[in-house]
């Protein structure tokens, strides 16, 4: 009797041992490197969320594991082979670019591990992969956004697209633009192509002055866009100019100037129109934390890639079945996120809002919503 | 519109040709392709950034302490890298200049980081000027008469000067130099702060009139600069000059009427480069280096 009780405690405490059990949750980032200013928000953005919500429902803590890929598609792909076999991590947050995601998932994806990309908008990632997911919007709807928002709401009717032919992401927003825009009635009167890279675009902008359209759409990065907009003001090309979430961030603004004043773009989050509860509590324990009002969009999409890992977690009986947490997270309806109400579907791809911004005196101001 | 596009084909040549200048002087001396030479522009630029940004100083101010620093840099490398090989094959020389451009990049990334910062361009030099339909920018037309001015110094230093009759002397045989009682590593550290004071004000001009400051910035620039000299004539100050006008201008007519194929641009202006070079070996300009240099 004595020696069964003995057996039951030892066995109560293996149990209660492997109750409070740890789980790996694997982070890719660029935190050094070029884009080591956008890999870090991000990341601050997952870890600020996981000091929210370390635990699961269950009792399990999770365990952040970050690798640094030094914004380099090699690394991005030697990383997620380290965290799946010697870190066993249940999923993966990350990467920040859509080439360096494509590997990240790439990799996972025959190791069936879940990977969330927080701000990876390029529309073939999820293509064909079981386990690539995101809950940032994809590039199709960002160039539709754009699109539709020009012709319907700011009637313009014609347009020049000027297009980085060096990057995937502004190939395939520049696409998913024109259909759009094109579907709306509107037309594009010129399309120039550049490289990323450049710093003289004097000829370009002196063509699209002779073309002299309604609008120009820029889809690209914010380094060739600030300088863009500083020459096209040079020249007295003062036309309305749009550009995706390639420039919602800072240094555009700090680098275009004057030049970018009124300048519009599409972005996922504004923290000055919260758009659920969740972002509300976040802002204000972000703020209590960091003293920073500003919430940016890439710390709200981080936030919401591990919110909803940890939210698929809890609903899969063992929070460490791989395949059950991908399931679940492609079943996610009506998240209620820090960056808005997200909602999954089989490709991995979200449905969810998308806000403009507008340059004004040196800040991004909120614009408008626009739902899908 | 045909005019517009040749005024920014003078303009980006112009930016070219003042890069280039710096990169045919330190090759006509030593034989080496100084590959560091860009990145060297890009502290330039950032001298100037932290001068105008940081000190607060008047921008001719930051744009001497650019140059001051710049120079004693380029120096530096000379004495540091470039001097120990003196003796080695021409090719440890490039590959230590490689070694150069990375260690100048990538000590700029860590220190300041890879984010491009906004560089403050003084009022006057941000002022357009319009004639019937043109416009230029002010800065566009002092590129020009910077270069030619620093072409005219640098050749009177070359031909009129016992510094320049030592240097041209120093490019044809170190050795021999030596023995006639000039010093030649003092000769060829001043040759390495001449041509960094002129990536110094190449990269000075740069962000004034492309205002952003990155530890990358010089890259690009610094391979076609590279190009452009090449193109002229390596070796050839004058050449230099010429070479960066027609790669300037190269890019700019591609724009201007193929704009689909704008992002080929640079394609463009190699296969440009690759065919003079087929028919020209020695770059337009380009002189037999067995005969004479400069």
């Amino acid at each position: 009797m004595r020696k069964l009780s003995v057996l039951a405690a030892s066995a109560l405490l293996l149990a209660s041992s492997s109750f409070a059990k740890e789980i790996n949750v694997g982070v890719v980032m660029s935190m050094s490197g070029p884009l080591a200013a956008y890999g870090q928000t991000c990341n601050e953005g997952i870890e600020f969320a996981h000091s929210l919500q370390p635990k699961l429902k269950n009792g399990d803590t999770v365990k952040l594991v970050l690798i640094d890929t030094k914004g380099d598609k090699v690394e991005s792909a030697n990383a997620t082979t380290r965290l799946i076999s010697s870190d066993k991590v249940v999923g993966i947050i990350g990467e920040l670019t859509s080439t360096n995601t494509a590997q990240v998932m790439a990799i996972a994806d025959k190791k069936e591990i879940p990977v969330i990309a927080p701000v990876a908008t390029n529309d073939k990632l999820t293509e064909g992969k079981k386990f690539a997911n995101r809950v940032c919007f994809t590039d199709s709807f960002q160039g539709a956004v754009v699109a539709n928002y020009a012709a319907k709401d700011l009637k313009l009717k014609t347009a020049v697209v000027v297009v980085d032919q060096a990057q995937v992401y502004s190939l395939g927003l520049a696409k998913a633009f024109k259909d759009a825009f094109s579907a709306a009635g509107g037309k594009i009167v010129k399309e120039i192509k550049v490289s990323s890279g450049d710093k003289d675009f004097k000829a370009v902008v002196s063509q699209i002055k002779a073309a002299n359209p309604d609008f120009m759409f820029l889809p690209m990065y914010h380094p060739e866009v600030s300088m863009i907009a500083r020459q096209a003001k040079q020249i007295g090309l003062n036309k309305p100019m749009f550009s995706g979430d390639g420039v919602a961030n800072q240094t555009f603004i700090d680098l275009g100037g004057d030049a970018v004043e009124g300048y519009m773009f599409t972005d996922f989050f504004d923290y000055g129109a919260p758009p659920t509860e969740r972002s509300k509590e976040f802002i204000k324990a972000y703020a209590a934390k960091t003293g920073k009002q500003e919430v940016n969009s890439f710390v709200a999409l981080g936030a919401d890639a591990y919110n909803l890992m940890v939210d698929a977690m809890n609903r899969c009986a063992n929070p460490e079945d791989n395949i059950c947490v991908n399931n679940e997270i492609k079943k996610t309806k009506g998240f209620e996120g820090v960056s808005g109400v997200i909602s999954m579907d089989e490709l991995g791809n979200s449905t969810r809002s998308a806000v403009i911004k507008v340059v004004q005196n040196a800040k991004a101001v909120y614009k408008a919503t626009v739902n899908p | 519109m045909f005019m517009q596009q040749m005024i920014n084909g003078f303009s980006l040549g112009s930016m070219y040709a003042l890069i280039a200048i710096g990169y045919t002087m330190v090759y006509g001396v030593l034989r080496l392709i100084n590959f560091a030479h860009g990145d060297i522009m890009m502290v330039g630029g950032f001298l100037g950034f932290f001068g105008v940004a940081v000190l607060e100083l008047p921008f001719l101010a930051a744009v001497l302490l650019a140059i001051v620093g710049s120079a004693l840099l380029g120096m530096a490398s000379d004495r540091i890298a470039y001097r120990p090989l003196r003796s080695a094959p021409k090719i440890s020389l490039l590959i230590t200049a490689i070694g150069v451009s990375f260690f100048l990049e990538n000590a700029f990334n860590v220190f300041f980081g890879g984010v491009p910062r906004a560089f403050p361009v003084p009022s006057v030099l941000e002022d357009i000027l319009e004639f019937g339909g043109l416009t230029i920018p002010v800065s566009a037309l002092i590129v020009p008469i910077l270069t030619a001015m620093l072409l005219a110094i640098i050749l009177w230093v070359l031909f009129k000067t016992k510094y320049g009759m030592a240097i041209r002397a120093l490019a044809f045989d170190v050795d021999t130099v030596n023995l006639m009682g000039i010093d030649a590593n003092r000769i060829i550290t001043i040759v390495f702060g001449m041509g960094s004071a002129l990536a110094a004000v190449g990269g000075i001009f740069w962000v004034v009139n492309y205002p952003s400051v990155d530890p990358m910035m010089g890259v690009l620039v610094g391979l076609k600069a590279f190009a452009a000299a090449v193109v002229g004539g390596i070796g050839s100050v004058g050449g230099a000059v010429l070479g960066g006008l027609i790669i300037g201008f190269t890019e700019v007519v591609v724009i201007a009427f193929l704009p689909e194929l704008g992002g080929y641009k640079d394609a463009f202006a190699f296969i440009f480069l690759i065919l003079i070079l087929l028919f020209k070996p020695t770059g337009i300009l380009g002189i037999d280096f067995e005969k004479s240099r400069f």
